[in-house]
């Protein structure tokens, strides 16, 4: 409780709408062409003519498809109060049919006040299920079963039950088929990201299934302006002070209008077209808003930018420390020497090759380089390059680099891990080792001496 | 509604344990977990105490509090990811401290397979603390994500609805806490560890897009991983949760941590000065260089008889003088955590052993760690018979005892040169060979023997010999030898490399390095140098 100062206010309800997905896609869907308009046509005519139906949604992640599902949910729910219910499996949790079909039983008891038993087996849920979509058919209601992540359902595994082959995809082949043979009035949803999720099927499934898809593009330009527009502004309600509306929209207006605006927003949709990614851009940019002025600015765009466009190689190579840096080098130069394949005693010795050359003061004992090593198998830079031969110790199994060529450089030069008077003293020998490669005579090239003063 | 048996795991009891009676009841728990539990729970600290905790994480504290918004404000979840020790759980957890949120935690590494995880959750959220009077048994059993999200979403309805009615009622007691709000956070740390489990990738699938599963606008996730996120990505796709980076500290937020909590900080610096800048260049992890900086600063301060003064530069450049010797020796022991206790009448000691050892930096130390007689020769043999090819040792071990290293005369050509370092460097990589246990004894027997001195008594280099056709005197040693080749085994000197079908002997390697064999070799005052092939 307390005096909200309007700041927080504000961030507390731009946050709240880019976290609730009908709040998003209610005015993407307003046209009558949309995504929206098609499916509820479809699912509220099957309703009325109490006909079998089935549909699936394909779409890149996070372009909005359970979002729109769950608005015409909602709306066939305000307009059929008593003849939709609706049942909701996850291909992530309920791809195992034991579970999906307990968990069709559990909803379908939720709904109708029925007593679930736990310890119900398997004859007995689909027993239940079938003859509960018997007596819903009779009934004249229908029931909506929406399969998330539908092409979990429909891939192959191998079950360690004796009666589960590979392929056999029972679930779906039992909803299917009781739809069409028992007297029921179902509409079955898939969504998936897969856009070939229905060359999953198999034959007998495909062939109880209607081939309706409806695709989720990605938004237009347009749209997209449209939906910052819709997301950032203020209303004009009283719980808010009255200046402070008209000028935290008015600096919207400011930003959205700058051509500099305009150039993040083309950077940001170079690399991402779902309508999520760009919410979360968004996020990012209305978190860093400032709490005094209570007002966004251009930087806040700015900063968020970069924060979704992360170098993660890049990061992990500005993270090594000295030794490290020198052992990436030696694999390096290994490769360009056409030696494909190399453990770590051939990287000693490459290491050694270049310190009795070069005369560099970071000589180490195996022992701390053999550390190194592990640290940058921690972080990912380098790792084994087969999975078997297991029986070698970790000195002499194959390994490789996980970064290219120009990562390492560019990681090096921006490297922080030099005193700010001598700035290339540490990594420029580093970069010219780098450099010189190709050469197998490597004691013909220049001595580079290092003396770190105290 | 809905009637759900409860699930209360019986317990089958021994005959014996359930006739025996309870000789020390425990005592009764004080009192039971309520929901001012579910936050950090100690005296909540301000914004400053902080950030002056963490040095060198100021801007990942102030990224970190507005991600998190101010209060009742959702969010879409949040991934950290940072090296080792760089300070990422502890900078949550105190940032939960000072906001006095709500929030759940489990890590990875103590919850080690689903069930226990999602147990660990489950009994957080529905404050159920395991105690001897529920059989430390968990509220209730999940081991599915499917459960887990209909018992999640049952108990975080029950939470939300306890942190209303709080909220509503003014809080009296404490009128400058800050309120608890409507919001619990969840916490999962050490996430990187899931990929190792069995059917690890479904799980971190399923985590991370736990927040669209369970709909629930007021409950925040925030994921700590010791990888980066793309590690995550699969063909299984899910959409990322918002990256927050922890780098590695630089060199100045090194000695910001170091500084801390000294006795006497003018001292510790100075000291900073001389070693901080070598050491960073070997590795800029916190917990690495604190074990070698606490012996190293023992060192630096020994000539100083008053550990409280401040130095001035003469000092100073005194005690770097006399710290100078150590520098290079324990740079090259930084990843080795001594086993020597640190006691003072041992200091004469440890001197004497630190200079010998700073004489000959490269070459060998003492062997410290304790093996019998015929233990090191069973190594040794074992290093031998990795090295040397077995067609050679009739000629390295027969009666003139070693190989003659003055054969090769002849000057080599270039072709035969290239020939060498290619055959060297597929030697380089395939490592160690492996031997049969028949090849081992003969060596075994054949230097055991050169280290009694007793030359001409064997001749026998040959190795498909029988080990019980040899000296009566050694008859005796023989079952000791398979028990200490078992041993070696164990301490993974030797490993067992697969069998050969034919012969359906099982073939050894040794793992020793070639250190460790001149080292073992030395103490024995065995002449190896003589016995290894070089090409």
């Amino acid at each position: 409780m307390g005096k909200e100062i309007p700041a927080e206010k504000s961030l507390n309800l731009i946050r709240g709408r880019l976290c609730d997905p009908s709040f998003i896609f209610g005015p993407l869907s307003a046209s009558s062409d949309s995504n929206y308009s098609k499916l509820k046509f479809i699912v509220s005519t099957s309703i009325t003519e109490g006909c079998n139906n089935s549909i699936l949604l394909l779409g890149p992640r996070g372009s909005g498809k359970a979002a729109v599902l769950d608005l015409v949910v909602g709306d066939l729910l305000e307009q059929f109060p008593d003849s939709v219910s609706v049942i909701r499996l996850n291909g992530l949790l309920h791809s195992d049919d034991n579970c999906a079909f307990k968990e069709i039983a559990r909803q379908l008891c939720m709904e109708h006040h029925l007593l679930f038993s736990k310890m119900a087996s398997f004859d007995e849920n689909s027993h239940f299920i079938i003859a509960m979509l018997r007596e819903c058919g009779l009934a004249h209601k229908t029931i909506i079963f929406v399969l998330d992540e539908f092409d979990m359902f429909a891939q192959a595994r191998i079950l360690i039950s004796f009666n589960l082959l590979i392929g056999k995809q029972r679930l779906l082949y039992s909803l299917l088929d009781a739809m069409q043979s028992v007297t029921s009035q179902a509409v079955v949803i898939g969504i998936s990201s897969r856009l070939d999720a229905d060359q999953l099927l198999e034959k007998r499934v495909r062939s109880r299934f209607s081939h309706r898809k409806i695709l989720f593009l990605p938004p237009s330009r347009d749209e997209l302006d449209g939906l910052l527009e819709h997301l950032l502004s203020l209303p004009a309600d009283s719980s808010f002070p009255s200046g402070y509306v008209s000028r935290f929209n008015d600096k919207i207006k400011n930003i959205t209008s700058d051509r500099r605006f305009k150039d993040i927003l083309k950077t940001f949709f170079n690399a991402h077209s779902t309508v999520n990614s760009f919410l979360k851009f968004i996020f990012c940019a209305v978190s860093l808003m400032n709490l005094e002025s209570g007002l966004l600015s251009l930087e806040n765009f700015k900063a968020a930018l970069s924060r979704m466009q992360r170098q993660p190689k890049l990061e992990a190579v500005r993270d090594c420390s000295v030794l490290e840096l020198y052992l990436l080098v030696c694999m390096r130069r290994l490769e360009v020497k056409e030696q494909n394949s190399y453990n770590f005693i051939s990287v000693m010795k490459e290491y050694k090759a270049i310190h009795d050359s070069f005369q560099t003061s970071d000589y180490y004992a195996q022992n701390v380089c053999i550390r190194g090593f592990e640290h940058l198998r921690e972080r990912q830079v380098i790792c084994y390059a087969e999975n078997r031969g297991q029986s070698q110790t970790g000195e002499y199994r194959p390994m490789k680099l996980l970064i290219s060529a120009s990562e390492l450089h560019q990681g090096m030069r921006s490297h922080a891990c030099c005193p700010v008077s001598h700035p290339s003293q540490v990594i420029g020998p580093l970069i010219s080792l780098f450099l010189s490669l190709g050469n197998k005579t490597v004691s013909q090239g220049p001595v580079i001496c290092m003396f770190i003063s105290w | 509604m809905p009637k759900e048996e409860s699930s209360k795991v019986t317990r089958r009891s021994t005959r014996s344990s359930a006739s025996a009676t309870v000789e020390n009841p425990e005592p009764i728990e004080s009192h039971p977990p309520t929901i001012d539990d579910l936050t950090f729970g100690d005296e909540s600290i301000t914004l400053d105490a902080v950030l002056s905790d963490f040095p060198g994480r100021r801007s990942q504290i102030f990224d970190f509090i507005r991600l998190m918004g101010p209060l009742d404000c959702p969010t879409l979840p949040i991934m950290i990811y940072g090296g080792a020790s760089t300070g990422k759980t502890s900078v949550v957890l105190q940032v939960l401290r000072h906001l006095n949120r709500p929030f759940v935690y489990s890590s990875c590494r103590t919850c080690y397979n689903p069930r226990i995880l999602f147990e660990s959750i489950l009994n957080q959220l529905l404050l159920h603390r395991k105690c001897s009077s529920n059989g430390y048994s968990s509220a209730k059993r999940c081991d599915k994500p499917s459960d887990f999200v209909n018992l999640v979403r049952e108990a975080l309805s029950n939470v939300i609805k306890t942190l209303e009615s709080a909220s509503g009622t003014s809080r009296l007691n404490k009128p400058d806490e800050k309120p608890m709000g409507k919001m619990v956070y969840l916490i999962l740390d050490n996430v990187d560890l899931i990929k190792d489990w069995d059917k690890g990738s479904m799980i971190l699938q399923f985590l991370f897009s736990l927040d669209s599963v369970l709909k629930m606008p007021q409950l925040g996730i925030v994921l700590i991983s010791g990888l980066p996120p793309d590690v995550y990505y699969s063909n299984m796709g899910y959409t990322d949760p918002i990256p927050l980076l922890f780098p590695e500290y630089s060199e100045e937020d090194l000695r910001q941590i170091f500084l801390r909590n000294q006795a006497n900080p003018k001292l510790y610096s100075a000291f900073l000065d001389a070693v901080l800048r070598s050491f960073c260049r070997v590795t800029r992890r916190v917990e690495e260089l604190s074990t070698t900086f606490s012996s190293l600063f023992r060192k630096y301060c020994e000539p100083l008889d008053d550990l409280g003064i401040s130095p001035n530069e003469d000092m100073k450049r005194r005690l770097y003088s006399h710290l100078k010797p150590f520098i290079a020796p324990c740079l090259n022991d930084i990843f080795r955590v001594s086993t020597h206790p640190h006691d003072g009448e041992t200091r004469g000691e440890r001197r004497q052993k630190v200079s010998y050892s700073s004489e000959n930096r490269e070459e060998l130390k003492i062997l410290d760690f304790h093996m019998s007689t015929s233990a090191k020769y069973l190594l040794i043999a074992a290093f031998l018979a990795s090295r040397n090819p077995a067609t050679l040792d009739a000629s390295m071990f027969d009666s003139t005892g070693g190989m003659d290293n003055r054969k090769r005369k002849r000057k080599a050509s270039e072709k035969s040169m290239e020939k060498k370092e290619i055959a060297e460097q597929e030697a380089v990589m395939k490592g160690p060979g492996s031997f049969p246990l028949e090849r081992l004894m003969a060596i075994f027997q054949c230097i055991a023997s050169v280290g009694d001195s007793s030359f001409g008594e064997e001749n026998e280099g040959e190795e498909e010999e029988d080990a019980t056709g040899y000296d009566r005197e050694n008859n005796n040693l023989m079952s000791d030898i398979l028990l200490q080749v078992s041993s070696l085994c164990d301490a993974n000197f030797l490993i067992k490399s697969g069998s050969c079908p034919l012969e359906g002997s099982i073939r050894y390697r040794s793992m020793v390095s070639e250190d460790l064999a001149l080292k073992v070799a030395k103490s024995l005052s065995f002449p190896l140098a003589k016995y290894l092939y070089r090409r």
